[in-house]
C-alpha cells in the first residue's frame, strides 16, 4: 500500500496528486484499480497522461510470473547444498543444508542445538571458505569451543603431525575464525537491526571483510521473542512475522542458508513436547529437525542424541539417526 | 535505508496508524517531515517529533555501522572472540573437582543456573563465589566485586565470615609458601573487612521487587565497575507462589532472562542463579526436574544441578556450551565449599587410585 507522491514516476505531478486525493484516491492501489476514465472526467485529468502514469506503476509494483523452466534453470545454478560436518545429519537432511532455505533446529535444553550449531559453522568456514554469520541471543557462543571443533576437523584430515603441517593447520583454524562472524543480539530490534545490515550491505555487495556469505546461525530465535508473546496485544506475533519475513527473502534472494533454533514446551508438565513460538511459526522453516538426549532423566549424562526430522519437503518425515556431540 | 516500518520500535497503535496510511520503508517517513507527518496521520507535531528522532536514530546507527563501526556494536570475528575468552578469568569455587568440570570456574559473561534441593547448598555455594570474586588476580582470582540479590532472606554474615576467614587464610599460606613482594603486597588489601564490604546486597520480597532490581541494575554497574559477580539466590521463589496467570510469567521470565544475559555481556561479569527443583510425575515414576517449566531451562547458558546419593553430595553439570556433562562429588565444611577428602590408605584398591605418590600397603607387603 504505497502512497501516491510526487517523482513517485516521472508523470506524476504534485498538482494531479493533490486532484486524486481530492477524490479519494491516495495509494497505487487505488489509483490501478479504479476506472480512469472516471477518474479523468472527475479530476479534469487527460486520459493519456493517467494512462501512461498507470502502465508504470504497474511495471514498479507487481511481481513477474515466471515460467517453470526458468525458475528450474535459476535454482540449479544458485542452490547450493553446505554440509554440515556430521555425516549422519547430513543424511537426515538429504545431503546437508540447503541454500535458500529456513532450516529449524529444535531441543530441550542441553539436548546439543549450539554444539550443532558451532559444528555448522565449523564444518562450512573450514571445508568450504565460505563465510558464516552467527547470530547470538543467549550467549551461548563460546569460541574455545569452537575452537576446539575446528581443530578436530583439521586434525582429522592431516594424519601426520609434521611441524611444516602443524603449523599450516594452525593457519587454516585461524582463517576458519576469522570467517565466522559473531553479532550478539539480545531483543528483537537488535536482531531485526542486524538483518537490515546485512541486507544492505549484500545489495550494496561491499567486498569488505565480509567475503562471500554463504550462511546465516540465529541461536535463538525463541528466547528474542518469548518476551513478546502472550496477553492481549498482538505485537508480538506482528514483529515474529516480520522476522521471518526478513529471514525467508534474505535466504531467497541472496541465496543463503538460514539456520534457526527453537525451544521445545509441553501442554501441560506431563503432555509431550512440542516446538515453541506457536503454530504461526511453524509454517516458516521449511526443515524441522528435533534432538533429543537418549536418556530420560539428567542423572545419566551421555554425549548421545538423537536428531528426528519433523518436518521435511523432500524427505518423509520420521527418520532418526545417531549423533555425537563429541 | 529501507528499513520497514513494522521492525521500527514504535508504539503500536502509531505504527498501526503509519501503515493504515501507507507508509513503507523508515525513508519516506524521514522525507516526510514532522508537520507533513502529524497532518497525514493525525497526530500532534511533538509525538510526530518524537517519532522521527526515534527512526532517525534506529537509521543512523544503522549507516554508522554499515560505514565501519563504532566500539558499541557487539560484533566481532570469532577469532577475537577466542582472543579474548582466552585472556578472561573464571571465578574458583575452591572445589577442585568443580572447577575441573566447569572448565576453570565460573565463567564470566554467561549465567550460570544451579538447581538443588533443599538443603544441598545452593546459598552456600553463592556466598563462597561472593567471597572468591574478590581473590586478587596474582592469586589467581578476578579481583571483582560482587552483587547478592536475595529473595529468600537465606543470607547469613556469620556464615560468609567463616568463608571469608578460611579463604584470607589459604591465601596468606601461599603468600607464605611462595615469598613472592607482590603476593604480599596484595594481600594487604584483602582482609575480611575488605571483602565484606564489597560484597553488595540486596534484599527483595517478591517478584516485583525482583523485576525493579534487575531493571535498576545496569546503572548501579555502570557506577561500581568493578562487579564481577551478580548472585540472585532463589530466583523460582518469588515466582512460585500464588501466580495465576502462567503466561504472564514465562513471560516476564524470558525478559528476565534476556536482561541478565545483556548485563553479564556488557559488565563482563557472570551471573549466578539458583532455582528450586520440582516433580515430575511420569506414567510409571517421577523425576526432580528443576522448577519454572521447560522455558526457562533456556534460559540459563550453564546449568549446575546439586544432588544427594544416600549422604554423599554430587554436582552434576547438566548443560554447557564447552564442557561435556559429568558428575563429581564434594564437601561443604566450616570453611566453605571443598573437594571430598580421598578416604584413608587402610582402604587398598582405593588407595592406588587416589594417591599414585603413596605406595600402597598391598604391594609392600610383597617386597
Amino acid at each position: 500500500m504505497v502512497v501516491l507522491r510526487a517523482g513517485l514516476c516521472p508523470g506524476l505531478t504534485e498538482d494531479m496528486i493533490q486532484l486524486l486525493r481530492a477524490n479519494g484516491i491516495r495509494t497505487v492501489v487505488d489509483f490501478v484499480s479504479s476506472d480512469l476514465e472516471d477518474v479523468a472526467q472527475k479530476c479534469s485529468l487527460s486520459y493519456k497522461a493517467l494512462v501512461a502514469v498507470r502502465r508504470v506503476l504497474l511495471a514498479q509494483f507487481s511481481a513477474f510470473p515466471a515460467n517453470g523452466a526458468d525458475l528450474y534453470e535459476e535454482l540449479k545454478s544458485s542452490t547450493a547444498i553446505l554440509p554440515t560436518g556430521s555425516p549422519s545429519l547430513d543424511q537426515l537432511l538429504d545431503s546437508g543444508l540447503y541454500t535458500g532455505d529456513v532450516t529449524e533446529l529444535m531441543g530441550a535444553p542441553g539436548s546439543g542445538k549450539t554444539q550443532v550449531c558451532l559444528g555448522i559453522a565449523a564444518s562450512v568456514s573450514l571445508g568450504l571458505k565460505q563465510h558464516v554469520l552467527f547470530l547470538d541471543s543467549t550467549g551461548g557462543f563460546t569460541a574455545s569451543r569452537l575452537y576446539q571443533m575446528l581443530r578436530a576437523q583439521t586434525e582429522d584430515e592431516e594424519e601426520q603431525a609434521i611441524l611444516g603441517r602443524l603449523r599450516l593447520c594452525f593457519v587454516l583454524q585461524l582463517e576458519a575464525l576469522r570467517r565466522i562472524q559473531v553479532v550478539r543480539v539480545f531483543n528483537i530490534y537488535e536482531l531485526l537491526r542486524a538483518l537490515q545490515e546485512l541486507r544492505d550491505r549484500l545489495s550494496q555487495q561491499v567486498v569488505s571483510s565480509m567475503g562471500p556469505l554463504k550462511m546465516v546461525l540465529l541461536d535463538s530465535v525463541s528466547a528474542v521473542i518469548y518476551p513478546l508473546l502472550g496477553g492481549r496485544q498482538s505485537e508480538g506475533l506482528a514483529l515474529m512475522m516480520q522476522l521471518s519475513r526478513e529471514l525467508k527473502t534474505l535466504a531467497r534472494e541472496f541465496s543463503l542458508a538460514v539456520v534457526v533454533t527453537n525451544q521445545v514446551t509441553r501442554d501441560s508438565s506431563t503432555g509431550p513436547l512440542k516446538p515453541a513460538l506457536g503454530r504461526s511459526w511453524s509454517f516458516v522453516p521449511s526443515t524441522r529437525v528435533l534432538l533429543e538426549s537418549r536418556e530420560a532423566t539428567w542423572e545419566k549424562a551421555t554425549t548421545q542424541r538423537a536428531a528426528s526430522l519433523v518436518k521435511s519437503p523432500r524427505q518423509p518425515t520420521g527418520i532418526q539417526v545417531e549423533l555425537d556431540l563429541g | 535505508m529501507q528499513r520497514e516500518v513494522g521492525t521500527l520500535p514504535l508504539a503500536p497503535a502509531l505504527r498501526a496508524r503509519l501503515a493504515a496510511a501507507g507508509f513503507q520503508t523508515a525513508q519516506e517517513l524521514l522525507d516526510t517531515g514532522p508537520c507533513g507527518l502529524s497532518k497525514e496521520i493525525g497526530i500532534s507535531r511533538e509525538e510526530a517529533l518524537e517519532a522521527l528522532q526515534v527512526v532517525r536514530q534506529e537509521c543512523q546507527g544503522d549507516a554508522a555501522r554499515t560505514a565501519g563501526g563504532s566500539g558499541a556494536t557487539r560484533k566481532c570475528t570469532a577469532l577475537e572472540l577466542l582472543e579474548e575468552e582466552q585472556t578472561q578469568g573464571f571465578i574458583i569455587t575452591f572445589c577442585s573437582a568443580l572447577d575441573n568440570i566447569l572448565g576453570g570456574g565460573v565463567q564470566l559473561t554467561k549465567i550460570t543456573e544451579i538447581c538443588g534441593a533443599p538443603g544441598v547448598g545452593k546459598t552456600q555455594l553463592c556466598m563462597q563465589l561472593a567471597v572468591d570474586v574478590q581473590i586478587p588476580e596474582c592469586f589467581g582470582g578476578v579481583a571483582g566485586e560482587a552483587v547478592f540479590i536475595d529473595t529468600e532472606g537465606s543470607f547469613m554474615v556469620d556464615r560468609v565470615v567463616d568463608i571469608a576467614a578460611a579463604c584470607v587464610q589459604h591465601c596468606h599460606l601461599i603468600a607464605e609458601a611462595q615469598q613472592e613482594e607482590d603476593l604480599r603486597k596484595a594481600l594487604e588489601t584483602f582482609s575480611l573487612e575488605n571483602i565484606l564490604s564489597h560484597i553488595y546486597y540486596f534484599r527483595c520480597r517478591d517478584y516485583t521487587e525482583l523485576l525493579a532490581q534487575v531493571y535498576l541494575l545496569p546503572e548501579f554497574l555502570s557506577e561500581h565497575s568493578k562487579v564481577r559477580l551478580v548472585v540472585i539466590d532463589g530466583i523460582a521463589f518469588p515466582f512460585r507462589h500464588d501466580f495465576e496467570d502462567l503466561s504472564l510469567r514465562t513471560r516476564l521470565l524470558n525478559g528476565l532472562a534476556q536482561q541478565l544475559i545483556i548485563i553479564a555481556n556488557d559488565h563482563k561479569s557472570a551471573v549466578v542463579l539458583t532455582n528450586q527443583m520440582t516433580t515430575r510425575i511420569g506414567q510409571s515414576q517421577s523425576t526432580l526436574v528443576p522448577a519454572l517449566g521447560e522455558s526457562w531451562g533456556h534460559a540459563a547458558t550453564v546449568r549446575l544441578i546439586l544432588h544427594w546419593d544416600n549422604s554423599q553430595r554430587l554436582a552434576t553439570l547438566y548443560k554447557s556450551p564447552s564442557q561435556k556433562e559429568s558428575t563429581i562429588a564434594y564437601h561443604i565444611t566450616s570453611h566453605g565449599f571443598r573437594d571430598v577428602q580421598p578416604p584413608a590408605v587402610t582402604h587398598s584398591t582405593e588407595g592406588t587410585e587416589l594417591n599414585p605418590r603413596k605406595r600402597p600397603r598391598t604391594e609392600e607387603g610383597k617386597q
